[in-house]
């Protein structure tokens, strides 16, 4: 059993069909990306996952059936609109809201404190939530999802204001959680965290899908017969190459449709070529995003 | 503990420690007791009781009688003088503060003479006229006497004989259900305006989007709404202990308005009765509008609406009381928003029939229980709608529009 399983959901609000057709399965214990361009409906398919919204077609399984009010004691989820009381202390809205997920006040405190030594937010919990920089107070949403130990989580754009410390640093807790088989779905437009953290992505635009599956095996489809090669040397004529353009810093070799990466390293090396970098040119996931979109605009 | 009765600690603590709130706390019974400080201060600065004199030039006082102690009045001392001289002698030695000339033909005329320097003190001239008349009707018999001295005594009974008022009008024991009415319209207009501002803070604030998916909205806004009725509760408490130590303050000063209280409890359970359910239908309304609107301010203006809707029934006041079991009367008595006022004005003068508190406690509860209902919903359709209004429209759409929504 998937703790995630949307099928065919479609909702709209009034004329604007905010989502048409999403489909996915989120397996246990992965991080999961659900990505697309602004308005794509990411935040609604969200939405309606979290029985926020009830699509207007369409089903949603959240850890083994529909949504319950028992079953949101077992997810975080931190929106994409912040939203902590701004007038009252950290620590005070913490616990709120931890007692609204049925922690134990004992316990909360407990692991609040926790919580609060690692993202170095213990020495401002006195503190109320307006006076804290950006920076913390995305951390303390970052808490707040995560303090009564969900089994899953859904993070809309969580790395938000982040320093590349504290980056890091969710980065890391993202990465133990997942170790520990908690199930992750990471929304973001930051896709180099997700090229790092995410198993499985699901792309979606215009309120459809239009990539889904494991992140490699995507990159794989997409990468054409190209290598990338770094060198101080000139180059010799190489057979099997198309053609030679420039790519970030290094030369991108498009092969001939007979040729293979290694008739290439084969000929560089034999040719006495020092190679500072021969890698099989994979695009990066930016790339197939910005591909993939505007080829679904265009048509 | 019930994640409901969390959202209603968490809401009263959150308002209930609040500096602005301890003053509206005390704010209130302070205005109040310094009005009626005011009040009897103004009215005491009208009393005087040095002595009032009289110069008796038709007899009347030959054998003068004392004058009958009214209230709890101090009595004032009548110093009779021989002579105008020797009066205004003690009137400019300040030993007087006026004096009364009877002339000659006084029993002719029943012109009589007053002579002072500053007006004399009300209760001084009531009780020299109580003093003349008594001394007038010394020739007859003490009994007749007496009773005419006393003057009329009317009491004012009910057509059901159940409500009597005695002529010197209704006890304060009459004016209790009013009195918690107007205790209640003031909770209203103060508490339910935090659950307002909570509602409008919470979905401008973006927490509701972390808060449903905590607990239900039906739960947040129940216990958002007990938690202002907790408030208001606490206002109530303290303002009828103030109130109550008031009483007991006046009575141990002698007040016969508040010893003779005669209050009846039947009449004020009800009021309660019917003012819970009330106060919880406006309170359920109050947060529907928060959720609605995209401001503070935009909301007062339209809550302000149910404010009046209690105050209808003083406008027509008049033809409630002059036909206190009429249709107007009873119509207003059963429907929500004018319920409450309605009946406590009935009940100074009238005996409200207990069917009519019983249907009226229903419709109040189910108003209450629907405006619950209808609040919930306009929170799962407004809540996210961040900086924008909730139209009726979304909140009641018409069963044309539903149907085209399921068969698009």
């Amino acid at each position: 059993m998937n703790p995630v399983e949307v099928s065919h959901i479609a909702k709209s609000f009034g004329d604007l069909d905010a989502v048409i057709d999403v489909s996915f399965k989120v397996k246990r214990g992965e991080i999961f990306g659900l990505l697309g361009p602004n308005g794509a409906g990411k935040t609604t398919a969200i939405r309606m996952m979290l029985d926020i919204f009830q699509p207007d077609c369409g089903t949603v399984s959240i850890l083994g059936g529909p949504m319950s009010e028992e079953k949101k004691d077992c997810i975080g989820y931190l929106p994409e609109e912040r939203g902590l009381y701004q007038d009252i202390p950290l620590e005070r809205c913490l616990l709120y809201f931890a007692s609204l997920k049925g922690v134990p006040d004992q316990k909360a405190r407990q692991q609040l404190d926790e919580y609060l030594e690692r993202f170095n937010l213990a020495e401002h919990k006195s503190k109320k939530i307006k006076e804290l920089s950006k920076g913390m107070q995305q951390k303390a949403q970052i808490i707040n999802t995560l303090l009564h130990q969900p089994e899953l989580i859904i993070i809309d754009e969580p790395f938000t204001a982040l320093d590349p410390l504290n980056l890091q640093l969710v980065r890391e807790e993202m990465q133990k959680l997942r170790a520990l088989g908690v199930t992750i779905i990471m929304s973001t437009h930051q896709m180099q965290q997700v090229e790092e953290l995410c198993d499985r992505i699901l792309l979606i635009n215009e309120g459809k899908n239009v990539l889904y599956g494991n992140l490699n095996e995507i990159r794989q489809r997409f990468s054409g017969n190209a290598v990338l090669v770094r060198t101080g040397d000139k180059l010799p004529e190489l057979a099997g190459v198309r053609d030679i353009s420039q790519h970030n810093g290094s030369l991108k070799l498009t092969l001939a449709e007979d040729t293979t990466p290694q008739d290439v390293l084969k000929t560089l090396t034999a040719s006495n070529i020092i190679l500072e970098k021969f890698e099989i040119a994979v695009p990066s996931l930016n790339e197939i995003f910005i591909r993939v979109v505007e080829e679904g605009n265009s048509r | 503990m019930n994640r409901l009765w969390r959202v209603a600690v968490y809401e009263y603590k959150r308002n209930v420690f609040k500096k602005s709130f301890l003053l509206t706390l005390f704010s209130v019974p302070l205005i109040v007791a310094l009005s009626v400080g005011l009040g009897f201060f103004l009215t005491s600065l009208q009393e005087n009781d040095l002595p009032l004199g009289y110069v008796d030039q038709a007899g009347v006082f030959t054998s003068a009688i004392p004058g009958p102690r009214s209230g709890q009045a101090e009595p004032v001392e009548f110093i009779p003088f021989q002579n105008e001289d020797e009066a205004l002698f003690s009137l400019e030695a300040k030993m007087i503060q006026a004096f009364y000339i009877l002339p000659p033909d006084y029993f002719e005329t029943r012109h009589i003479e007053l002579v002072y320097r500053n007006k004399p003190g009300g209760n001084a001239v009531q009780q020299w006229y109580d003093f003349l008349q008594i001394n007038l009707l010394a020739d007859q018999q003490g009994e007749v006497n007496s009773r005419i001295a006393l003057g009329t005594d009317v009491t004012v009974r009910s057509m059901d004989g159940d409500r009597t008022v005695a002529e010197s009008g209704p006890t304060f024991g009459n004016f209790m259900p009013l009195f918690i009415t107007m205790a209640f319209l003031a909770m209203l207009l103060m508490s339910s305006g935090y659950l307002m501002g909570a509602v409008v803070e919470e979905k401008e604030g973006r927490t509701m989007e972390i808060v449903v998916t905590s607990i239900s909205p039906g739960q947040l806004i129940s216990g958002k709404i007990l938690g202002i009725v907790a408030i208001g509760l606490t206002l109530f408490m303290t303002w009828t202990l103030i109130v109550v130590s008031g009483i007991y303050a006046a009575r141990w000063m002698g007040s016969s308005w508040f010893q003779n209280a005669a209050i009846d409890w039947s009449v004020i359970l009800a009021t309660i009765a019917i003012a819970v359910p009330a106060y919880i239908l406006v309170s359920a309304l109050m947060a529907m509008i928060g959720i609605m609107v995209t401001t503070n301010k935009e909301g007062q203006s339209v809550s302000s609406l149910f404010i009046i809707l209690h105050m209808v029934p003083l406008y027509v006041g008049i033809v409630l009381l002059n036909n206190p079991n009429g249709p107007l009367s009873i119509t207003l008595t059963l429907l929500p928003f004018t319920a409450l006022t309605t009946l406590a004005i009935r009940n100074i003068f009238f005996s409200v029939p207990g069917w009519q508190v019983g249907i009226s406690f229903v419709v109040q509860t189910l108003s209450a229980l629907g405006a619950i209902w209808l609040a919930s919903r306009a929170f799962r359709l407004g809540m996210l709608r961040y900086g924008q209004r909730l139209s009726w429209q979304r909140l009641f759409p018409s069963r044309q529009g539903s149907m085209e929504r399921r068969n698009p």
